[in-house]
């Protein structure tokens, strides 16, 4: 019996020995990277993400919406660029060893993602040796582009933009006189809570500070501390959901808060409590005839989707059409090339509704904010200004 | 006062919550002194067939059965279908186990777990699905004491919650499959001995226990209105947490550790600081267990030499 | 002469009363631990394995490790490249963590939940030692300062947890430690943000310099992954062979004595409660040796790095191993880690696991090998039916394309059914497998053979049309498969010796 299991496993030990030969280091690629430039441009791109794990809901939006770019810029562009996909479950440590997987791909020219600061901090260092860039959708912490890592990239604006501009909002329009602002304990939301503090004591409101883990699902306990005075409560989340229990464990306690939330909560699917203020670095992409075709065939094929998955559309075509115009000069993609082309890039429009320039930190030029708030029936409606 | 009141409110519906997940925990413990990692995803599974229910009779805005039979289609299936898969994961994992040291089914438990989360995420995909219960169940209806509101969901969560408790004791301590139980989590190849179908038992065990998962699943969509593929990990912690705090193998002792936990939790949010409300809850629960090492409810263990 | 634990062989399988499959149930005469290690008895296998054993045992202990050391350490030289020997560095880490917990749990007998705080104690204490973290510019200590410092504080810590062993027993134990895991992460995240950094961690840890400025030189760096490669291996050499001197010794036999018979080895002088502090504060230090140079090659560390996640896969590694035994907590980890992040995150070498578990399962359950030949034939005839068929009835149903690349994509295209809309099918045809897996386990004899024809090739089609497109979440699957199929097959691990337990 044992003897068999032991022949056995040295069979599938044999098995898997030939498949490591048979495939080029790190994984096998279908397609040779580079080929003969001018009839195909073949290229290999990486997504990093939480694909599985505690965020599953975020990386799997980030997928589906990476692989839709790619295709619809595949047929665009007649290029020929494959998707990888490495896991990281919000780990920075796994996201290190995805990152080495990439970068050991020779064959790999740019990667979109990861999702986290906290895994931009770990995996930066390596993306930077390798010389390949990384563009990501959704990691916004301020310190991560003070030039340490010379091939990040992001397509979103950073927490200090974000924080002050809706801080100052929720000053000059809402008058609170005391307001409540709960962190979930992610770097993106302490980050924000950070930013957003400061505004709020210099105009002399009482701030509230509370927090509870992402994971948490009950507020009733949190919302029986909301008080009369208690005007507004700050939510800068990534789960919209948690955000609509908090509004309806609100609406039980028969508590007339208003939900302000960053762009985590922008999820119109998810998050419709009437009377919520959300702010967003991209339009509602349902709402905009140019994306009209994106968000169909999204929604036909994933379903509905939050705020996460047009970001990450946004920086895959950034990459892509930095390989097409690497090929359409007549070179191979490489990561040199791939890494100046993007340095390059000037989309006058794009899904997010604004054009998309980098500065030379990585960091979007002018990223526009756009406020909405979430009338009676549910639905998203963009203020002006 | 009253802000004591609502958060006791609370604390006592979260905590119901918890303890029937524990007593399903407790249970299979209790007859195979096996820590049943993957419980929390039969709970999980239990809150997706709720959803799933929910959609097939129109959805939460559009209801084509009134609400009182939609609750209890919904108990029923979820509490049959998660028994049943219990009774498959014991039968097709845990049994060939049953002589193995106790460390072995940990690990197969834990790989059911992982089986039965990501099986979720691969059929139905990582966006959060909601029950979206104030559509079909008003907020606005329930108990009004004062100040303190207790809705439609708590009363019918707290009170479910407690005839199932009570059912469940009785079912253990009066009739003959629970003597079965007890006999066969005392010592199992006496019962064997004694003619007892000990593979009939450790199955109906678990199909209690899990169908309790699945009752719990389809209550926390109702109350916490959302349902993805990780939210079993959280509440198994704190099934396994109350189990072993109130004694572990004891049903009482269960529920009345799960009470404990949502109480604490709710109590230190409200009156100190949310940030560290987990850590002071086990801080408070370290000290519970070094004051009572067998759990609150446990009998001491007496070993013969 | 070895005082390893050997693997007793299966020999014949008792007939159980109702089971129908092997392990048997019961202790059996003379297949107790205790007694065959006492008179060192072991039973070889037949042929030419046990030959291969016997050679092993005289050769001894210390030969083996030195092998398996030089083994290891010729790898990089083959041209491993730099995701390979970060995988490497991942698998030796986990051993080194695993052999730890094997102190605590395997020898001790003590169910430690909370083992990976030791390990985010040792990381974070080497981050805020050695980088720019606290004070204006920060404490730059040099590696050979600050680590005997982080293990001592890990002993220190060890100690603390130990504490509440002398009170809790068992479960209640293992509740507390959990306790203190899961706080540690709640801490780190949480508390005093501007000195542990929050979410955000600390970055910027300084590599481990080998050497001592003063003495003219300046060291030698460790800054590449093949250096921490090598770093570890030393480390983890070092600590396998001062545990195996540990385990002779009579702190070894008193934890052992304690895991078994806590009351006995009281009646006989053993001081219970110091053995089981000892047992923790060890695990304690292996762990924060671990999680220092984890800080160091990781050149950051935030708190989810040390979630109950990574604890899982450290039981995970130090169970499949074989807990009780040094060599099997080694190999325990090391496995976990080269299928899990070296070969699954692959999508082709997944491929050739999920078929390699497939043949590897047939070739041991299924006894003669005609009845196997018959089987595979069955299957591929039932195969190439099925596709011509489908292929008749509607077009549509065959029109999709293996998702494995290579030479099993090539040979499969025209066996397995893959419809145009693969995910629906998919999907059914996965719940349908699993059903299928349920139901073989009920049927026995002539008709579990003749389901299991179905059963393959419908699993097979579903690989190829949707578990193959989906490789992250396959990749969590294949992992609960496996260890499932594992400890089902051999619950006391690969290099484990089937211990027998008499609760009272």
């Amino acid at each position: 019996m044992k003897g068999r299991v032991i022949t056995a496993a040295a069979a599938l030990g044999a098995l898997a020995v030939a498949g490591c030969g048979s495939s080029s280091s790190g994984g096998g690629t279908s397609g040779s990277g580079g080929g003969t430039a001018a009839k195909s441009c073949v290229a290999t791109i990486g997504f990093e993400g939480p694909i599985t794990g505690p965020v599953a809901v975020l990386g799997t939006e980030q997928l589906h919406f990476a692989n839709l770019a790619l295709s619809m810029d595949n047929k665009a562009n007649k290029t020929k660029i494959t998707l990888k996909q490495g896991d990281t479950q919000l780990q920075p440590s796994q996201a290190t060893t995805v990152t080495q997987q990439f970068t050991s791909n020779s064959n790999m020219v740019a990667v979109v993602g990861p999702a986290g600061s906290q895994e931009v901090e770990a995996v930066g260092p390596l993306f930077a040796r390798a010389g390949m860039p990384f563009i990501t959708g959704s990691a916004t912490a301020a310190a991560l582009t003070t030039g340490k890592y010379p091939t990040f990239f992001r397509v979103v604006s950073k927490d200090s933009v974000q924080g002050p501009q809706d801080a100052n909002y929720i000053v000059k329009t809402l008058h609170p006189k005391s307001l409540m602002i709960v962190d979930d304990q992610e770097a993106y939301s302490t980050g924000l809570v950070a930013a957003m503090t400061p505004v709020f004591k210099a105009a002399g409101i009482k701030v509230d500070h509370e927090s509870v883990p992402q994971t948490n699902v009950d507020f009733s306990s949190l919302v029986s501390k909301v008080t009369p005075s208690t005007s507004v409560v700050v939510l800068p989340w990534q789960v919209a959901a948690n955000a609509q229990q908090f509004g309806r464990d609100l609406a039980q306690q028969h508590k007339k808060t208003v939900i302000f939330g960053t762009d985590g909560l922008f999820s119109p699917g998810t998050f419709t409590i009437s009377g919520s203020y959300v702010s967003s670095f991209g339009p509602d992409i349902t709402a905009i005839p140019a994306d009209a075709s994106i968000a169909a065939a999204a929604k036909a094929k994933y379903g509905s989707f939050g705020t996460f998955g047009p970001p990450v559309f946004a920086a895959t075509h950034v990459i892509d059409e930095a390989i097409a115009s690497v090929c359409k000069a007549g070179q191979t993609p490489s990561r040199s090339n791939v890494l100046a082309a993007i340095k390059k890039t000037n989309e006058s429009s794009s899904i997010l509704g604004q054009p998309i320039q980098f500065n030379s930190h990585g960091d979007l030029v002018n990223g526009k904010f756009f406020l909405f708030k979430i009338s009676s029936s549910g639905k998203y409606q963009l203020i002006p200004g | 006062m009253a802000f004591f009141f609502q958060e006791l409110v609370n604390g006592v519906t979260t905590g119901a919550l918890y303890s029937l997940v524990a007593l399903g925990f407790s249970m299979v413990y209790g007859v195979l002194k096996l820590l049943n990692f993957a419980h929390g995803d039969l709970y999980m599974v239990g809150a997706f067939v709720g959803y799933f229910l929910i959609q097939w009779f129109g959805g939460p805005s559009a209801l084509g059965i009134p609400v009182p039979l939609l609750l209890i289609i919904m108990f029923v299936l979820a509490g049959g279908l998660v028994g049943g898969l219990g009774v498959a994961i014991e039968r097709f994992a845990y049994r060939p186990l049953r002589d193995a040291p106790r460390i072995a089914p940990l690990i197969t438990a834990i790989g059911i777990s992982f089986f039965l989360e990501n099986s979720v995420l691969l059929l139905f995909g990582g966006q959060t699905r909601v029950y979206n219960t104030p559509d079909f169940i008003s907020l606005s209806s329930g108990i009004t004491i004062g100040p303190i509101t207790i809705d439609t969901v708590q009363i019918l969560v707290l009170v479910s919650g407690a005839v199932l408790m009570i059912g469940l004791r009785l079912l253990v301590s009066r009739t003959g499959l629970g003597r079965q139980m007890r006999a066969v989590a005392s010592d199992r190849e006496a019962a064997e001995m004694l003619g007892i179908n000990v593979n009939m038992t450790i199955a109906a065990t678990f199909f209690i226990g899990s169908a309790l998962a699945g009752v719990a699943g389809v209550m926390a969509g109702l109350m916490f209105n959302q349902v993805a593929n990780t939210i079993g990990f959280l509440v198994g912690l704190k099934a396994f947490t109350a189990a072993v705090v109130g004694g572990i193998g004891s049903i009482p002792g269960a529920m009345l550790g799960g009470l404990l936990i949502g109480i604490a939790e709710s109590m230190i949010t409200g009156y100190v600081s949310s940030t560290f409300t987990n850590l002071i809850v086990f801080g408070i629960l370290i000290v519970v267990m070094l004051a009572r090492p067998s759990g609150l409810l446990g009998r001491v263990q007496l070993a013969k030499v | 002469m070895s005082h390893e634990p050997e693997p007793l062989p299966a020999g014949a399988p008792a007939p159980g009363p109702a089971a129908p499959e092997p392990p048997a149930s019961g202790p059996r005469v003379g297949a107790d631990e205790w007694v065959a290690r006492q008179a060192q008895r072991r039973e070889y296998l037949p042929g030419w394995r046990g030959d291969a054993q016997r050679l092993g045992d005289r050769v001894g202990w210390w030969p083996r490790l030195g092998t398996a050391a030089a083994v290891a350490a010729l790898l990089p030289l083959f041209g491993l490249g730099g995701f390979q020997l970060q995988v490497g560095i991942n698998a030796l880490l986990l051993a080194l963590l695993a052999v730890g917990l094997n102190v605590t749990v395997g020898w001790a007998g003590l169910l430690d939940l909370g083992y990976v705080a030791f390990f985010g104690f040792g990381a974070y204490g080497f981050a805020l030692l050695s980088s720019g973290q606290i004070g204006s510019s920060g404490i730059h200590l040099p590696a050979y300062l600050s680590l005997p410092a982080v293990i001592i504080g890990a002993a220190i810590l060890g100690l603390l947890v130990g504490l509440p062993s002398r009170r809790l027993i068992g479960d209640y134990l293992a509740i507390v430690t959990l306790f203190f895991g899961e706080a540690f992460v709640e801490f780190t995240n949480n508390v005093a943000p501007h000195t542990l950094g929050g979410p955000n961690g600390i970055v910027g840890i300084d590599p481990i310099r080998i050497g001592i400025k003063f003495i003219g030189t300046e060291g030698l760096q460790l800054t590449t992954n093949r250096d921490y490669y090598y770093l570890l291996l030393v480390l983890l050499v070092v600590t396998m062979a001062g545990l195996h001197l540990l385990d002779r010794s009579r702190t070894g036999r008193a934890w052992r004595a304690v895991r078994d018979d806590p009351l006995a080895a009281a009646s006989m002088t053993i001081p219970v409660n110091r053995v089981k502090l000892m047992a923790f504060a060890l695990g304690a230090m292996i762990a924060a040796l671990a999680g220092s140079v984890f800080a160091a090659q990781q050149i950051s560390v935030f708190p989810p790095d040390f979630n109950t996640a990574y604890l899982i896969l450290i039981y995970a590694g130090l169970i499949l191993g074989g807990a009780g035994s040094i060599a099997g907590a080694v190999v325990g980890g090391l496995t976990v880690v080269v299928i899990l992040d070296g070969l699954l995150r692959s999508p082709t070498e997944a491929g050739y696991i999920f078929y390699g578990l497939i043949l590897v399962s047939l070739v041991v359950k299924v006894r003669p090998w005609r009845k196997l030949g018959a089987l595979l034939a069955a299957t591929i005839a039932l195969g190439f039916a099925a596709h011509a068929i489908a292929g008749a009835i509607s077009a549509s149903a065959v029109a999709g394309g293996p998702q494995s690349g290579g030479w099993i994509g090539s040979a499969l295209r025209d066996w397995i059914i893959v419809p145009a809309s693969a995910q629906t099918a998919g999907n059914v045809g996965f719940v349908l497998v699993v059903c299928l897996l349920i139901a073989l386990v009920q049927l026995h004899g002539r008709w579990r053979t003749a389901l299991l024809v179905p059963t393959i090739y419908l699993a097979a089609c579903v690989w190829e049309a949707r578990l193959a497109a989906e490789p992250s979440i396959t990749r969590q699957i294949l992992i609960g498969a496996i260890l499932i199929v594992m400890m089902n097959s051999r619950p006391q691990g690969l290099l484990g010796s089937r211990r027998v337990e008499v609760i009272t």
